[in-house]
């Protein structure tokens, strides 16, 4: 059994979520938690003692990231609280959720715990990122769903959180560079830890930013109170084991090789305490039940980032320690409070009374883990403290430092004691409350049960957990296990137990005056909060955004479109710069120059045109130009391509024309002025810039191995058009999705959209009007011409390998042809264009790409194969072609069909979307127009 | 040189065109450009070589890049797809200007839920436009 199948077991449990709900509904809770249980104990099985585990699949070799995961003690423990107390919460969640089918809750509870698995596994930079993401994804979707006010605290929530991931990232990417490896035990153990202090202090502040932000340390504390809106189990899962110990896991990781700069024990201790002290203050401020526990995990991670920043060996076993207690009194809590929900229907410490007499079990519970919480005998919280203040005073740096933290660490312990008591001594006292009868609240109370009886359990038998918390402490502290003290309930009497009992006994005290202590307390401690400060944040950067988008906010073409010219227009002045003289052969070649002149005809007359039809018909002369420029430059499938691009853009524009009325709009002087102005100076640097980069080199070396290889290895010898199908297939691949894309939304635009009716005037004016009597030569030449056009497409499709032609021209005569039927019909229906354009141009994809299937037979996706079938060289480039053909012919029919029907006609238009507009009428119209035209 | 003169040439009639407030005009700019794009693309490969890539054998001191075709071909069509587009564009939604509003009875008015917002303002040309519906 390996790691990676563990992993795989437990990912593999969130596509079962589906089923499973469906089969047993809520109970699949029951088959989840014995998934995560089966993981742990396979994973218990894989580890032997404290060894450590490697493994390592390539994921992407070329830029040295692998799937890398390592088991050692470290990852042992957190694995094992991961996937133990996610076991449990499973449980749990069966009778606590309401739905009947939480497919959505289960899927992302798992997947949460499959992406904390891989997070404590991971032995790779990149991945260990990666995991560190996904449960950032994974809690912004568990609290985003929780409800309808979960919106914003899920945002802030997202927002701490991803910042802290970028600054984890930026990590991972300087650790990266300076090592130049991502696996993680090698780059941890790299000599420029010690070497370069700069780098040190630089990774120790990223990472302990990214790991204070997802361990709710201050100033980043405020989402996990934020985020109570979630779910019991939720919030139990995400301060016990999953989310806020991912924080700590990672200091922990880094804790060796951080801990060469003096920044980090200095961050760490300062912040940690720092947090310890507000988070304790803040629960007793608190009167609703799960935000004084949210105040709670902030204040306990807080000893815990302080003593990790000590980072002697003992200082590694009390986090170790510290981790198991907190996740197993704090999960108990959380879903206590989710009991009272259920059963009292309220969590206000206010309004709940008489636990004790009510539910006298599930108060003996809640009791447990607050001892647990407060560290009093015999509970493995007690030996957690004793073993935080042991290793704050042991700190190397000085003894008087030691003794500051660990005085700062015990005013924590004594907030800690008197929120913990006040919240038993409120909840147990008085006459029994209404309680609810809630289904079976069986599973709920065993869930609570074991985490709350472990708690206490393993303090008393604390040489249980010895194993595993001396090899955790070990491997972070560079130590061996041997050097790891035991576990043990009594210490004797030493200043730590002193310190337990002066802050117990200060503890009882606070909660004795809680009157007067309530009154000192009962104000804001600061003039902000933090969860203001994120929306705030939040609000202005979008803000922002809006006043930044508000400046260039307006629908007229030019405004956008002048900004790219210019800038563009200004970077090719940086052609002067590296200006490389004049091309070698300046001698024109006559036919370019009388090209030049018949463009610049064309030009100035599209530019100069009042009216439409002149523009359009001018463009197309340039047109023209340009396809015998490409002609005489030695390119004929382009000049093809160019030639018949240019009569089916006319075409279409005819149709659209037709739509519109036939004069432009006169234009401002001023307007034409500035445009001339810009126009003139975007040519010069156009000139320039073609001057600069042309006839200055040889043919490339690419084309050079196209022109002697081509031929060779596929077989054609139309070398463009094996470009296109063989070497650069993906490219064309690429393009026809491009092509389709637009099909797609050409449709969706005219559609949803309907095209503007003809105008009667361009209709009424135009002496061509009458389409039977103009098209009468037309019509009869029709005929031959089509049918001969459709052949003449075939046959350029089957020799584009070798001759020019191909797929791109080939569908463009087919088009060609069908624009010509279209036009020469009598009335403007013609029944040629009502075709599946659509599915022909999702076709021609599918083909594409099975062909490209076809060659993963050989070697790769796209290789096309060849093979000689009677003396005829055949090639599975051709049906590539054939998926050229049909995807460009899609685009163009889709056109024609859609610009060039009446609007009433298409699917969704004016027809369909005002009945005050029947079709009938609509058909009746078109009849009686058809019945004048004959 | 000529060509480079050409290219100068399509790339201030399609600048000018670009700049203008008709949609029509707009699009003649884009397929003008196009022209341009493709040619300076084209003359990477050299513009002195002119006979066509075709046959086998070594290539010929005077065989034009073939590369530079393929990727001006593919180019030319897709060009085309958004020509397509920009003018199904043209004729969509309501008129822009008073010029293109077709004399006849007004299409009638669809709810705004499902053509977007009405705005009123000035563009940057400082012509005040009228109401006007954003196609989304």
């Amino acid at each position: 059994m390996s790691l990676i199948l563990v992993l795989l077991l437990v990912a593999g449990l969130v596509p079962l979520v589906p089923v499973l709900t469906r089969l047993v509904g809520r109970q699949a809770g029951w088959l989840l938690g014995a998934g995560l249980l089966l993981a742990a104990v396979l994973l218990t099985r894989v580890g032997p003692g404290s060894g450590t585990i490697s493994e390592s699949v390539a994921w992407m070799p070329t830029v040295d990231v692998s799937l890398r995961l390592r088991l050692d003690g470290l990852s042992m423990l957190f694995a094992l609280l991961v996937l133990g107390i996610g076991a449990v919460i499973m449980v749990y969640s069966t009778s606590y959720l309401t739905g009947r089918r939480p497919t959505g809750f289960y899927a992302l509870m798992t997947g949460f715990a499959a992406a904390m698995l891989l997070l404590v596994l991971a032995d790779d930079l990149v991945v260990l990122w990666v995991a560190w993401e996904l449960t950032t994804v994974c809690s912004y979707l568990l609290i985003a769903r929780s409800g309808p006010n979960a919106g914003g605290p899920a945002t802030r929530t997202l927002l701490v959180t991803v910042a802290g991931g970028l600054s984890l990232l930026g990590a991972v990417a300087v650790v990266a560079a300076k090592t130049g490896t991502t696996d993680l035990t090698a780059a941890l153990a790299h000599p420029s830890w010690s070497g370069d202090p700069l780098f040190a202090g630089t990774v120790a502040a990223l990472v302990a930013v990214a790991a204070m932000t997802k361990a709710a340390q201050f100033p980043f504390h405020s989402w996990l109170a934020d985020a109570m809106v979630a779910p019991a189990p939720v919030s139990a899962y995400l301060h016990a084991a999953a989310m806020v110990k991912a924080g700590i896991y990672l200091l922990m990781v880094f804790a060796g090789a951080a801990s060469h700069s003096p920044l980090w024990p200095v961050l760490l201790v300062s912040v940690g305490l720092l947090t310890a002290l507000l988070g304790g203050l803040f629960a007793l401020q608190r009167h609703d039940m799960k935000e004084l526990l949210a105040y709670s995990t902030v204040s306990q991670l807080g000893l815990l980032v302080a003593v990790i920043g000590i980072g002697t060996t003992e200082a590694m076993l009390a986090a170790s320690v510290h981790v198991v207690a907190h996740a197993l009194f704090k999960s108990a809590a959380f879903m206590h409070v989710g009991l009272m929900e259920r059963r009292i229907g309220t969590r206000d410490l206010r309004r709940l009374r008489g636990l004790g007499r009510s539910m006298p079990w599930a108060a003996t519970m809640i009791a447990l883990a607050a001892a647990s919480m407060a560290g009093i005998l015999p509970t493995l919280g007690f030996i957690s403290k004793e073993l935080i203040f042991e290793a704050l005073l042991g700190a190397p740096a000085a003894a008087a430092i030691g003794w500051l933290a660990a005085l700062v660490a015990t005013v924590g312990a004594v907030l800690t004691m008197a929120y913990s008591a006040r919240l038993i001594l409120t909840i147990l006292p008085g006459p029994a409350p209404a309680a609810r009868p809630w289904r079976e609240t069986a599973s709920m109370s065993a869930a609570i049960s074991l985490t709350a009886l472990a708690g206490a359990g393993f303090g008393i038998a604390a040489w249980l957990l010895t194993d595993l918390v001396a090899a955790a402490a070990a491997g972070t502290a560079g130590t061996t296990v041997d050097q790891v003290g035991s576990l043990y309930l009594w210490h004797g009497f030493s200043v730590p137990l002193l310190l337990s009992v002066a802050a117990i006994t200060a503890g009882v005290l606070l909660t004795v005056w809680r009157g007067p202590a309530d009154r000192l307390l009962d104000r804001r401690l600061f003039p902000g909060s933090g969860v203001r400060a994120v929306q705030a944040l939040h609000d202005g950067t979008i803000a922002v955004g809006r006043r930044v988008g508000a400046a260039t906010r307006t629908d007229a073409p030019a405004a956008h479109l002048a900004v790219p010219v210019a800038l563009l227009g200004s970077a090719g002045l940086g052609v002067l710069a590296i200006w490389p003289g004049w091309p070698t052969t300046m001698r024109p070649h006559a036919i370019d120059v009388g090209l030049l002149v018949v463009l610049v005809v064309g030009v100035v007359t599209v530019v100069r045109a009042r009216v439409r039809l002149t523009a359009v018909i001018a463009a197309g002369v340039v047109g023209f130009s340009v396809a015998v420029w490409f002609f005489v430059l030695g390119a004929s499938d382009v000049a093809l391509t160019q030639l018949l691009v240019e009569i089916l853009t006319v075409v279409i524009m005819v149709l659209v024309l037709r739509r519109m009325r036939p004069h432009f709009a006169p234009v401002r002087a001023r307007r034409t002025i500035l445009a001339a102005g810009v126009a003139l100076a975007a040519g010069t640097t156009a000139t320039l810039t073609t001057l600069a980069f042309t006839g200055h080199r040889p043919l490339s070396p690419a084309g050079e191995y196209f022109l002697r290889e081509a031929p060779g290895l596929t077989g054609g010898t139309n070398i463009v058009n094996t470009i296109l199908v063989d070497f650069r297939a993906l490219d064309t691949l690429g393009e026809l999705v491009v092509l389709a894309v637009g099909a797609l939304a050409v449709t969706a635009l005219l559609t949803a959209n309907p095209p503007a009716a003809d105008n009667p005037l361009t209709a009424a004016r135009n002496p061509l009007s009458d389409p039977l009597r103009n098209a009468v030569f037309l019509t009869v030449l029709d005929r031959l011409l089509v049918p001969l056009m459709l052949l003449g497409s075939l046959y350029a499709l089957l020799r584009g390998h070798t001759a020019p032609g191909g797929g791109f021209i080939a569908a463009l005569v087919g088009a060609c042809a069908l624009a010509l039927a279209y036009l020469s019909a009598a009335a403007n229906r013609s029944g040629l264009l009502h075709r599946p354009y659509l599915a022909i141009a999702g076709s021609g994809i599918v083909v594409a790409v099975g062909t490209g299937l076809l060659g993963l037979f050989d070697a790769s996706f796209l290789r096309p194969l060849h093979a000689e079938l009677l003396g005829v060289k055949l090639t599975t480039a051709l049906i590539f072609d054939v998926g050229v053909y049909l995807a460009v012919f899609g685009v163009i029919l889709a056109a024609l069909r859609l610009l060039g029907t009446p609007s009433a006609d298409l699917p969704g238009g004016p027809a369909r979307n005002h009945p005050r507009q029947p079709r009938t009428a609509q058909r009746a119209e078109v009849r009686e127009a058809e019945g004048a035209v004959s | 040189m000529i060509l480079a003169l050409t290219i100068g040439v399509l790339v201030t009639g399609a600048v000018y065109l670009l700049l203008q407030r008709d949609f029509l005009r707009v699009v003649l700019g884009f397929v003008l450009l196009s022209h341009a794009i493709n040619l300076l693309l084209f003359s990477s490969g050299g513009i002195n070589r002119r006979t066509e890539p075709l046959g086998g054998g070594p290539p010929s001191t005077d065989t034009a890049d073939p590369l530079p075709q393929a990727f001006v071909l593919t180019a030319i069509v897709i060009a085309f797809a958004i020509t397509i587009y920009l003018l199904a564009l043209a004729v969509t939604g309501r008129p822009r200007t008073p010029q293109d509003r077709p004399p006849e009875p007004a299409p009638p008015e669809q709810p705004a839920a499902e053509t977007g917002t009405t705005t009123t303002g000035t563009d940057r040309t400082g012509e005040p436009t009228e109401p006007q519906e954003v196609t989304r």
